[in-house]
């Protein structure tokens, strides 16, 4: 399940000479963790994607599906986010206004040009990687707490300039869209449809995630997370690696973002504000973003959690900031490292039993 | 003119409150090396408290001080039970610090409501000086910042405690190897920059109506006054403070309204890309990552 750990593995039995940044990527590697094999990664995998493709056929009602799409797009924009702050070790707490930007431009595209879902998705997708590149220069100058600080106020001032916009942002009242284009044979307007075609994305996501995560690319990310003046005399640019992966995390959060416009066919400034990017942050901390299903796992807790206590807003977000200081207390590494710790220890029991190695969790 | 006098004054007792957040979060940031977000909610907790012992039929005054030692008890319970156990990773810190802040936002809504409070002016009295009308509580909230800046700059610069803090701040080990308990300072910088919150809370109250989610608004506008001035520097916030207070004040009176929040933003995004280190310079934040 972890992405990180097999790909050291991988590059460990490599044949080939070891290059210096091979090297540091093996030295970088989380090698406490027990590699996975891969039956059990491809099971986990096919097991999950027949749960999620099978959900509208459970019978479990039009609330829950509801629910169920928000938990997707939002785990796509936390995708980015995982890639972000679990390979690069950036965090931001501004990611909201990013999908807040993608789903912005495919609005005004549809409100200014007509533009349906198909032809704006494209640009939307380009201009919040654009805008996360942007936004991520100063990080290059800077510390990680002052990029934080930034993302909060890029998200702040992006809020106030949506509602001082006039009527082309639709000021705080917000704009409004079509539904999506159909394509032949299917209608979006449909709940399980709409939900498809959001579960269609993830899996791109979920896809895109995994490979970078086992890419050299990936390797060379978490390198730079682990010691960026190391990896800066071995000869990698970090600043071009750097943007480069605020970049791909703007793309993923432009298409979380127009994928949500077009569920909710209505969107305004405060759903991109402060809030829900201190949600994201808190989901992605909760899930753990160094695990591939960390993401998905905090956006289901966060978004089911209420529905499933039957919490009143007020208590749901108490209980979610109690959840919250336990989880970093107790399991720094998110829920994700919480299942792989657990996982680790029954199988390094049963190997014990079999007179088998230690896999010490 | 008058009115402009009028603007200054008004101008200034907002820059009061914003310094006394904005040296909270300097010292906190800067010399104790948390990051905390839940900052600004102990400014509205304090507000919310005075706004309740007045309510009560308490003297004003008695409630401010009240007001701080309950805010820097509070301070005391979240150092000791969260923050002690991320010092090392300052980001898990800084993620706990917003859980905090939700906690805290909805407790008070949970214990209240939402909707704004407000207090009557506890001193009532307006003075005119030379055609300019001051109301007495603005000066008394400018009085009380100037004296607390004082006792801080000071303690920092001057006292042995705060040149013992210093200390542990630019080396640690090496100042823990010359005896000084640098955790327990570290706590202490916490407790005073929650007391600070707690006073500013009071002096809000009595200034303006706050809702539970003033924290959210003031905590950017303390990072913002922190950052400009640089992290640790005392003097560097009051700069901040008096910068932001009089363009806020100032822009409230000529400018764009609706732009107001957006200056501070601005200026706050430009500094930290063009002079991380703050206008009058100041540690660079935790070192640790």
């Amino acid at each position: 399940m972890p992405m990180t750990d097999n790909s050291a593995g991988k590059t460990g039995a490599a044949p080939e000479g070891v290059r210096a940044r091979d090297r540091l990527a093996l030295l970088t590697a989380d090698n406490a963790a027990v590699p996975l094999p891969t039956g059990v990664q491809a099971i986990t995998a096919i097991l999950l994607a027949v749960l999620l493709i099978a959900l509208p056929w459970l019978g479990l009602g039009y609330r829950f599906l509801s629910i169920a799409i928000t938990t997707l797009y939002t785990a796509i924009g936390l995708y980015g986010l995982g890639l972000q702050f679990g390979q690069a070790g950036i965090m931001s707490v501004g990611h909201a206004a990013l999908m807040g930007v993608g789903a912005y431009a495919s609005a005004i595209l549809s409100v200014q040009l007509g533009l349906g879902f198909w032809t704006s998705l494209p640009f939307a997708m380009a201009l919040s990687a654009i805008v996360g590149g942007v936004i991520g220069l100063p990080t290059l100058r800077v510390g990680g707490q002052h990029y934080i600080i930034i993302t909060f106020c890029f998200c702040a001032l992006f809020v106030i300039v949506l509602t001082n916009g006039g009527t082309f942002t639709g000021s705080a009242t917000g704009l409004d869209v079509g539904s999506v284009t159909p394509l032949p044979g299917i209608n979006f307007d449909k709940l399980s449809n709409n939900y498809y075609l959001v579960l269609a994305a993830l899996f791109l996501a979920l896809a895109a995630t995994y490979l970078i995560g086992i890419s050299r690319y990936g390797r060379t990310l978490r390198a730079i997370r682990e010691n960026e003046q190391l990896a800066r005399s071995v000869g990698i640019n970090v600043d071009l690696h750097k943007l480069g992966v605020l970049m791909v995390s703007g793309l993923f959060a432009g298409l979380a973002g127009v994928l949500q416009l077009y569920y909710l066919r209505h969107i305004s400034p405060t759903l991109f504000g402060a809030f829900p990017s201190l949600y994201l942050a808190l989901m992605v901390m909760l899930g753990g973003a160094r695990y591939l299903y960390g993401p998905l796992i905090g956006a289901v807790v966060v978004n089911f959690l209420p529905e499933v206590l039957n919490l009143d807003p007020v208590d749901s977000r108490i209980a979610y900031g109690v959840c919250l200081l336990l989880v970093i207390l107790l399991l720094p590494g998110g829920v994700g490292a919480g299942i792989k710790n657990v996982y680790c220890a029954v199988r390094g029991g049963f190997e014990k039993q079999g007179g088998g190695t230690n896999g010490r969790a | 003119m008058d009115i402009f006098v009028q603007q200054l004054v008004n101008s200034l007792s907002v820059a009061s409150v914003t310094i006394l957040i904005g040296i909270g979060i300097t010292l906190i940031f800067g010399l104790a090396g948390i990051v905390n977000f839940a900052h600004g909610e102990f400014l509205m907790v304090g507000g919310m408290a005075t706004w309740f012992m007045v309510g009560a039929g308490m003297n004003f005054f008695v409630a401010l001080v009240l007001a701080g030692l309950l805010v820097g008890a509070l301070g005391f319970a979240a150092e000791r039970c969260l923050f002690r156990f991320t010092l090392n990773r300052p980001m898990n810190g800084f993620i706990m610090s917003i859980g905090l802040s939700v906690i805290l936002q909805h407790a008070v809504i949970r214990v209240f409501n939402e909707f704004q409070k407000s207090i009557t002016d506890p001193v009532g009295l307006v003075w005119t000086i030379g055609g300019v009308d001051i109301i007495a509580m603005r000066a008394i909230v400018v009085a009380v910042t100037a004296v607390i800046v004082a006792i801080t700059y000071f303690g920092i610069s001057r006292s042995r405690y705060g040149m013992a803090l210093r200390a542990s701040v630019s080396d640690r080990d090496t100042a823990e190897l010359m005896g000084i308990p640098v955790r327990r300072y570290v706590t202490g910088v916490f407790i005073y920059g929650s007391l600070l919150a707690g006073i500013g809370g009071a002096l809000m109250i009595s200034l303006f109506p706050i809702t539970p989610f003033t924290g959210s608004v003031i905590i950017i506008r303390g990072f913002a006054v922190s950052l400009i001035g640089g992290l640790g520097n005392v003097g560097g916030a009051v700069v901040g403070g008096l910068v932001l207070g009089l363009v806020d004040g100032l822009s409230a009176g000529y400018g764009y309204p609706e732009w107001t929040d957006a200056y501070s933003l601005v200026v706050m995004i430009l500094i930290l890309v063009l002079r991380p280190q703050g206008l009058l310079g100041g540690t660079l934040g935790p070192k640790a990552s």
